[in-house]
């Protein structure tokens, strides 16, 4: 399946209430709202991609593509407050107070919920932070068979991989 | 403005039939104009495999290599588990009841789709040229495998298709002129199922060079044919068909030159091709012979916005048939880095015939889709692969990583009055031509051979010892073309073809059509351009015999 069909996949899980949305960005526009947004996402990053003995996403940047990303920004901001909310809930004062399970299990409850644009909010971090990811060389390096095809292409292509 | 050289023939469309037509006419003296509305591709400098993030490019994306289509309303769904499209880690694709119409994916270029096409090299399955007079479905093809036999041997021999000795039904005159690939690991993995269940899994013919053969060097089983080959070993038309008309000194080649409009002549003939140019001027090219091969999505285009040329039967845009498929992936217990290797490198023709499949009449193929499902490399396979996030996922992709095997089928697909091309009545280009508009519409006979299709697939992948599907994508709720036929149908009958059994239209005396647009019936699940190219070489003999 090809990125683009993967992004349309997403859209399936637009937002209805962009306008509602595009208020709630007005007010994180204030620069300490922008910080925590910015450490939110690197937060979700990490728990998400935490590396496991490599490196994690967000201590290759990774996050700050996503935060690049004009058409997230609405997104990102209902998510992140959708998300301090949860943790409220789970006895938190917002996400970045969760410890690592906290956070997996208020990442766990969005990816389940039904309220409007949630589950497309973590998809879309997957997405974005796990194509980035798996694609830095610092993480393919530690896989086998990852680098480009090209010149040699694979001469063991008969036998049973090394 | 005009250009006042003059050429035996213009060829519109620089694909598979455009450069086979160009290149049997080019070798029988005549001059040829090869256009396309693309551009070219310099194959050491655009293609990725060479790149560090190969693996998050596809088969590069240049200005005019894609043209725009519309598509009407996606059909309504049922419930189809064995077909709903979708993964472990991304859920699924379509899930808003209707069919998905995603795109039709080609290639605008000196070369056409062959740039990116896998390199499959089929002939058609004798019986599936007689699907009329066999099963009462479809149309007949006006003659039969024996007449097309020479001209498959010509273009396999040009391009240099390695294969197997034999191919059951389809006899041949001579064998093939390269030997077969090799199996990959993964295609000896699923070779071991298929044997279990009875299956003939063989080397699949393949235009990709199995020994040095004109000047181009073999293959060296990269796996990433359709992102663009940069060595030359695959059989595209552009190092095949377009360099040997080349190499007689009488083909020109025009890139970027995308045909608006025929114009209409007196005396049955047509007398010109308009061209817009880059500038957003109109050019005007006469030619003794025009031959549309723009494939059966825009040569029906063309001829419709050209006031329906050639569509005196009215069948000009009708019987669309589109690429019936499968893909399944699952995980083996061992490591099988099937991305190694040739894609498609091993097929099992058992139900190819038309008769072959239980109950529904059209034939499938199954094939090893390892190559062309992995492309996307690491991130595609964790994100698909391994559902959720956390250390868990890390870890699972760790463990799988290399552990997918896929297989495909691709089926036959029957024409029906709902499916079709017609011209957007909105949407137009920069030229104001209006674009094409795809309805394409499963019958319950297609919708029974994809569940047929899928079965066998899963079956093939238990066998073969995966144990875990892990996604399925077929075209009952994806429209993703790749082959597409049959809207400006052949035949002996002017009132229910557009052109004959020689690719001439029944009126205009000097317009030909050399693409897959004159197929009556799709074939089981054989990929196309070989035909096609068969067709454009008996198309270019008659026309330099005229």
């Amino acid at each position: 399946m090809k990125r683009r069909h993967v992004l349309a996949l997403l859209g399936f899980f637009s937002f209805g209430g962009a306008a509602v949305a595009w208020r709630l960005l007005a007010s994180f526009r204030r620069p300490d709202a922008r910080e925590h947004i910015a450490r939110s996402i690197a937060a979700i990053a990490d728990v998400m991609f935490p590396g496991d003995g490599l490196a994690s996403a967000a201590a290759l940047g990774l996050h700050h593509l996503v935060l690049a990303m004009p058409d997230l920004q609405a997104q990102i901001a209902n998510g992140v407050v959708w998300l301090d909310k949860r943790a409220v809930s789970q006895g938190g004062s917002n996400f970045l107070a969760l410890d690592e399970a906290g956070k997996l299990a208020a990442l766990d409850s969005a990816f389940a919920s039904h309220d409007d644009g949630i589950q497309s909010f973590v998809l879309t971090l997957r997405y974005h932070l796990g194509t980035a990811y798996y694609s830095a060389p610092a993480i393919k390096s530690a896989f086998a068979y990852t680098g480009p095809p090209q010149p040699d292409g694979f001469a063991d292509f008969q036998k049973r991989p090394a | 403005m005009s250009d006042d050289r003059s050429w035996d023939a213009i060829v519109v469309g620089a694909g598979a039939g455009g450069a086979a037509v160009a290149y049997g006419l080019c070798k029988r003296g005549r001059s040829v104009l090869l256009i396309d509305a693309g551009p070219r591709f310099d194959p050491s400098i655009d293609y990725p495999l060479t790149e560090a993030d190969w693996d998050a490019r596809e088969f590069p994306q240049k200005a005019g290599s894609t043209g725009k289509v519309t598509f009407a309303p996606g059909q309504k769904l049922g419930s189809e588990p064995l077909l709903a499209s979708g993964s472990r880690g991304l859920g699924p694709l379509a899930n808003g009841g209707t069919r998905l119409m995603d795109s039709y994916r080609h290639v605008r270029g000196i070369g056409g789709s062959t740039l990116h096409f896998t390199g499959e090299s089929h002939r058609l399955h004798p019986a599936a040229m007689r699907m009329r007079t066999r099963f009462g479905v479809a149309a007949d093809w006006p003659f039969d495998y024996g007449v097309l036999e020479p001209y498959y041997a010509e273009a396999e021999e040009l391009i240099g298709v390695a294969g197997p000795a034999t191919q059951g039904a389809r006899w041949r005159s001579s064998g093939f002129p390269l030997p077969p690939h090799p199996l990959s690991y993964a295609s000896q993995t699923l070779g071991k199922g298929a044997k279990a269940l009875g299956l003939d899994w063989q080397a699949n013919s393949r235009a990709a060079l199995s020994l040095p053969w004109n000047g181009r060097a073999p293959c060296n089983y990269c796996g990433g044919c359709n992102k663009g080959c940069p060595r030359g070993d695959k059989g595209s038309a552009d190092v095949t068909f377009i360099a040997a008309a080349l190499d007689t000194g009488r083909c020109t080649v025009r890139p970027e030159c995308p045909a608006i409009r025929i114009e209409a002549g007196p005396d049955d003939h047509v007398a010109a091709v308009l061209v817009g140019r880059p500038d957003g001027s109109i050019e005007r090219i006469a030619s003794k012979q025009v031959v549309l091969a723009c494939g059966a999505v825009e040569t029906p285009r063309l001829l419709l916005a050209s006031d329906g040329l050639a569509n005196e039967s009215g069948q000009v845009g009708q019987n669309f048939m589109d690429t019936l498929f499968v893909t399944v992936g699952a995980l083996h217990p061992e490591p099988q880095h099937g991305r190694r290797g040739l894609p498609s490198d091993a097929i099992s023709w058992d139900f190819n015939a038309p008769d072959a499949i239980p109950g529904v009449i059209g034939g499938c193929r199954l094939y090893n889709a390892a190559g062309e499902s992995e492309l996307g490399g690491l991130a595609a396979f964790a994100l698909r692969a391994a559902p959720g996030w956390g250390r868990a996922h890390a870890q699972s992709v760790r463990k799988l990583w290399g552990h997918a095997l896929h297989v495909g089928a691709i089926g036959e697909r029957l024409p029906n009055r709902d499916s079709r091309v017609d011209l957007d009545p909105v949407a137009r280009d920069a030229f104001a031509m209006p674009l094409a508009r795809i309805a394409s519409i499963l019958a319950d006979s297609d919708i029974a051979r994809l569940r047929f299709m899928a079965r066998k697939s899963y079956e093939l992948l238990a066998a073969s010892g995966a144990e875990r599907i892990y996604e399925n994508y077929s075209s009952w709720d994806w429209f993703v073309a790749t082959h597409v036929f049959g809207t400006c149908r052949m035949g002996d009958d002017p009132a229910s073809s557009v052109v004959d059994a020689f690719g001439r239209s029944h009126r205009w005396r000097n317009l030909w059509i050399a693409d897959a647009s004159v197929f009556p019936s799709s074939g089981g699940g054989e990929a196309p351009s070989l035909t096609i190219q068969a067709l454009a070489l008996r198309t270019a003999e008659r026309m330099a015999g005229n």
